[in-house]
């Protein structure tokens, strides 16, 4: 029987080390693709611009006078809650000098993902 | 009885010494009186074959995970980037052109005509979002309408606003909103005349 020549070894060990780190680079990049498609899907999951949005309204509206502020209120609660799925409530506390000149704005937010909450202070 | 003897016997072969397993290339038994020898003389090939069966399994592995991943992370990549431009167009047509003077949007609104197509919304919106570095534009449509409640209670209307064509549930659109805030004065308004009222406009948008 011929006998199995093994004078290259290190050679052939060395080429499947190579192969294999060829390989572990190829599930690197394909990694990269589905880190792609996460990162987006919760940048579109978060709702930064509807925060962004609903606070500035609410900030918006600290300095309207009695009727309107009760109707701007309940505008932007059933509104919220019909069109954009989210749970929106608010307080907003006058200013009581001499003591507080600042008007504040206690907003929550819940659209079921994401819950928010900000204690806003006028300037 | 003859195993242990086997074991114990022992054949120098001649053979130069090459590999770590000098003392099992060196030994051979009789464990039943066979000629089957343990030697490392298979050694290569069986390296070769976890390395074929590793290289397969990667390679099917790869292959079914490319194929799945690729088309939904783009799609959801580049709706990412139309909802956040939608929402930057909104926003910078509602911002005041002058400090204290009503902004576009605000404009658009509280002039809507039902039953017209607001010319004004649909350049301007246009305008922003289909404006590219370089020479062509973007095709971007969409169609839009504004949201209010009708006061008093908690049932709301949607009014179309403007649109660019026609949707046919086909388009993959995005759907971007801007809360606005609108005081007709004397005229009515959902269910109300001279008070502020807080509005939502949604814009579709879809690139064709």
């Amino acid at each position: 029987m011929a006998r199995l020549n093994d004078d290259a070894q290190w050679i052939i060990l060395m080429g499947f080390l190579i192969s294999f780190s060829f390989f572990f680079l190829a599930i690197v990049i394909n990694q990269s693709t589905v880190v792609g498609q996460t990162t987006a899907e919760s940048v579109i999951e978060f709702p930064k611009n509807d925060i962004r949005d609903i606070s500035q309204t609410i900030s918006g509206s600290v300095n309207l006078p009695f009727p309107s502020n009760e109707t701007v209120n309940q505008d932007i609660v059933v509104i919220a809650l019909n069109r954009k799925n989210a749970v929106v409530s608010y307080t907003i506390i006058q200013p009581a000098p001499p003591s507080d000149v600042h008007s504040h704005a206690v907003i929550h937010y819940n659209n079921g993902v994401t819950e928010y909450n900000e204690n806003w202070t006028s300037l | 009885m003859r195993l242990i003897e086997g074991i114990s016997r022992r054949r120098s072969t001649g053979y130069p010494i090459r590999t770590g397993c000098r003392s099992l290339s060196r030994t051979e038994t009789w464990s039943h009186g066979g000629h089957d020898r343990v030697n490392c003389d298979g050694q290569l090939y069986t390296i070769e074959g976890i390395a074929a069966a590793l290289l397969m399994i990667m390679t099917a592995y790869l292959v079914v995970n490319a194929t799945s991943v690729y088309t939904a992370g783009d799609t959801h990549i580049s709706d990412m980037q139309l909802e956040q431009m939608g929402s930057d167009a909104l926003k910078i047509m509602d911002t005041p052109l002058v400090e204290n003077e009503k902004s576009p949007l605000q404009d658009i609104v509280e002039n809507y005509n039902p039953g017209s197509n607001n010319a004004t919304f649909g350049s301007m919106f246009l305008d922003l979002t289909n404006l590219r570095a370089g020479s062509g534009s973007d095709h971007i449509q969409y169609t839009a309408n504004f949201t209010c409640r009708i006061n008093p209670g908690t049932e709301i209307a949607s009014y179309p606003l403007s649109y660019s064509r026609n949707l046919t549930l086909g388009e993959h659109a995005v759907r971007v909103t801007k809360w606005v805030t609108v005081n007709k004065g004397a005229a009515a308004f959902c269910g109300t005349t001279n008070t502020e009222r807080a509005v939502l406009v949604e814009v579709l948008m879809w690139r064709d």
